[in-house]
């Protein structure tokens, strides 16, 4: 469970002001949050915030009850790396790496032997249907293979929470969909708190919950039964 | 060590740029290699020829030895030195004492008289440690020609060797008969009767002109030298302890002072000094060239790769482990330079061994000599751990440049 409290960071250009404005939302576990709005709303900002990978001017992060914005640079990348997971919009995987690798990185950062990082990564590609490309470069992968390799090792460590930004705007309908109901799927079966920015209807169809910004503002949300 | 495997897949993506990175290094460890070896066996080579040309690994002299301007003959002498000497080959760390004297005087053919510089040695012990012996007596090779030989062992024998140069100002050879003439011990003019057995290169044309060699009994009794002698060459068993020998003995034996053979050759130190400056500028610019090298490619891959830090950062990697990852990547290149260079070095040196190249004549030294690189493993430790410290500071620019690059800006790059 991942909770924004009344978050603000702004941006000064050309006299206007932009970024997001004391946002205050709830991520709960098991569930598919999908944060909507238009281009320039301030999804990414948000999320990157949420995702400790950028700092609020004000406001608070929370995660699994304990207030993490405020810890410093070392304790945060340390929560990324064991808390946290991360899908971005392409070009997530380290090209010198093979798929079963790139997912095995964050395993053997965190320590484990490369038999328990391999074990595990490959149950994580399992998940994902690619047990076949174990041993592809990204290059020898497709699009939407490529992002089931990125979802593969946000999920391999067990997060509390996987943040993704925009994981099927580079993939055709076609390969967008069963994507996202692989997410939602994975976020149920593993009680993940899944936060996607996207303002891709496929995507929002298929959320629990829709939280709807404009001009850095939540304007609505939505919870779905 | 993943960050290790990362490194090296990194290098090995941008395997034309990697490869023409290591041809700077490699051309740096060969040369570094090469360079350091010419110069270690160079060092090897006049050093030998110091301690073998006579001064032994220890030299013990009169106190005030050093000073010179001495008028008469033995004036500044140990006195009882061969005493000194028979007691000195007890300790157990000599091998063997060199008792010499040093003398002057004139050598006459009858016709034409000329001046000396003599040494007076022991024929025996001498040719046992030093190089002299050997050299008069190479065969037909021999300066002195096919009949020459090094001095009798025979208490009465009156025999002499004389450098090149002096036996040609007297037109003397092997077999001809001279008189040496000098001033004995106590002041009074005396003359031997000598004959010519060899001739000798010194390598030094001053010392050719001059320098003469006698047997110690021959110099007894031209000088009545009674016991007394200027030095003493001590060889050790252990030659690496000559400094702390010299000590010792400066400790123990009052009236005399005695000093590690570095410090009387004069011309080992300055030719040290020398290499060490054109070696240390060679050194100096190899770094600067691997410097500049590798921080430019480092720099370019880091640039190339800022959207994939921004992702490892992302997904947990730590600032200065961005840091680790370029060190092993110069880590890496450092190593493949090193032991391609040190596969060049080899085959260069084999190279070049079998040439037999003669290198012409050094300043002031009458003949030139091969050349040949030795194996020195101790110059291509030095010159990997040359690279790996150029290579872990050029390293140290580029990482820090990706570690501290901010995570929201590094993921927007594409
Ligand atoms: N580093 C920055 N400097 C200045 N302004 C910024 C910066 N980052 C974001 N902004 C501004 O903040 C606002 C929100 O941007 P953000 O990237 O969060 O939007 P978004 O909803 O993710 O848009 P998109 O759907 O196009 O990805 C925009 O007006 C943007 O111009
Ligand atoms: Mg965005």
């Amino acid at each position: 469970m991942l909770q924004l409290l009344n978050i603000t960071r702004t941006y000064e250009a050309g006299g206007e002001k932009a970024g997001v404005f004391d946002v205050s939302l709830d991520v709960p576990s098991g569930q598919m949050t999908v944060l909507a709005g238009p281009s320039g709303s301030g999804k990414t900002t948000l999320l990157q915030i949420a995702g400790l990978l950028d700092e609020a001017d004000g406001g608070e992060v929370r995660l699994e009850g304990v207030a993490v914005s405020t810890l410093p640079e070392r304790a945060r990348t340390e929560l990324r790396l064991n808390r946290l997971g991360f899908v971005f919009q392409a070009h997530n995987l380290l090209p010198v790496f093979t798929a079963l690798e790139n997912v095995m990185l964050p395993l053997q950062l965190r320590g484990l032997s490369t038999e328990e990082a391999r074990h595990q990564a490959e149950a994580a590609l399992a998940s994902v249907d690619l047990t076949p490309r174990l041993h592809h470069r990204p290059t020898e992968l497709s699009g939407g293979q490529q992002q089931r390799v990125a979802i593969a090792r946000a999920l391999a460590g067990r997060p509390a929470v996987v943040l993704a930004d925009e994981p099927t705007a580079s993939l055709d309908q076609a390969h967008g969909a069963p994507l996202m109901d692989l997410v939602h799927r994975l976020a149920k079966e593993r009680g993940v708190a899944f936060l996607v920015a996207s303002h891709d209807p496929m995507v929002i169809g298929r959320a629990d919950r829709v939280a709807r910004l404009v001009d850095g503002r939540l304007v609505a949300l939505e919870v779905r039964p | 060590m993943i960050l290790a495997r990362l490194a090296l897949r990194n290098l090995l993506r941008q395997r034309r740029r990697s490869l023409l990175t290591l041809l700077v290094l490699v051309a740096s460890f060969t040369a570094l290699s090469l360079a350091g070896g010419f110069m270690a066996q160079t060092f090897q080579g006049l050093s030998d020829g110091a301690i073998r040309g006579g001064l032994g690994h220890v030299q013990i002299l009169p106190t005030g030895g050093l000073e010179g301007g001495e008028e008469g003959s033995l004036e500044k002498a140990l006195e009882g030195g061969e005493t000194l000497a028979a007691k000195l080959r007890q300790d157990p760390e000599v091998a063997e004492v060199l008792p010499r004297i040093q003398f002057m005087g004139l050598l006459s053919s009858g016709p034409k008289s000329v001046a000396f510089l003599g040494s007076a040695v022991d024929p025996t012990r001498e040719a046992a440690h030093m190089a002299v012996a050997d050299r008069v007596k190479e065969g037909s090779k021999a300066p002195g020609g096919a009949g020459s030989r090094w001095l009798s062992a025979q208490p009465e024998a009156r025999e002499v060797i004389l450098g090149i140069g002096l036996a040609k100002s007297l037109g003397a050879t092997v077999g001809t008969s001279l008189t040496l003439m000098s001033t004995t011990k106590a002041g009074s003019l005396n003359a031997v009767d000598v004959e010519v057995v060899g001739l000798q290169d010194l390598g030094l044309r001053e010392l050719n002109d001059r320098a003469l060699t006698v047997s110690l009994d021959t110099a007894e009794l031209l000088l009545q030298a009674e016991g007394a002698r200027s030095r003493l060459s001590v060889v050790l068993k252990q030659p690496q302890r000559a400094d702390a020998m010299a000590e010792r003995f400066a400790r123990e034996l009052p009236g005399t002072e005695a000093h590690p053979w570095h410090q009387l050759a004069a011309f080992y130190q300055q030719v040290r000094m020398l290499y060490f400056a054109i070696f240390g500028f060679m050194g100096l610019v190899l770094f600067l060239v691997v410097f500049l090298a590798t921080a430019n490619t480092l720099l370019m891959s880091v640039m190339e790769r800022i959207r994939e830090f921004g992702v490892l950062r992302a997904t947990g990697l730590q600032a200065r482990q961005l840091v680790a990852l370029l060190q092993w990547e110069g880590a890496f290149l450092g190593l493949a330079g090193s032991l391609t260079g040190f596969v060049f070095t080899l085959l260069f040196r084999a190279g070049m061994n079998a040439l037999h190249y003669q290198m012409p004549a050094p300043p002031g030294t009458s003949h030139g000599y091969e050349l040949f690189i030795h194996f020195v493993p101790m110059v291509y430790v030095a010159a990997f751990l040359f690279l790996q410290t150029t290579l872990q500071l050029s390293a140290l620019l580029p990482g820090l440049k990706a570690a501290r690059l901010r995570v929201v800006e590094a993921l927007r790059h594409v």
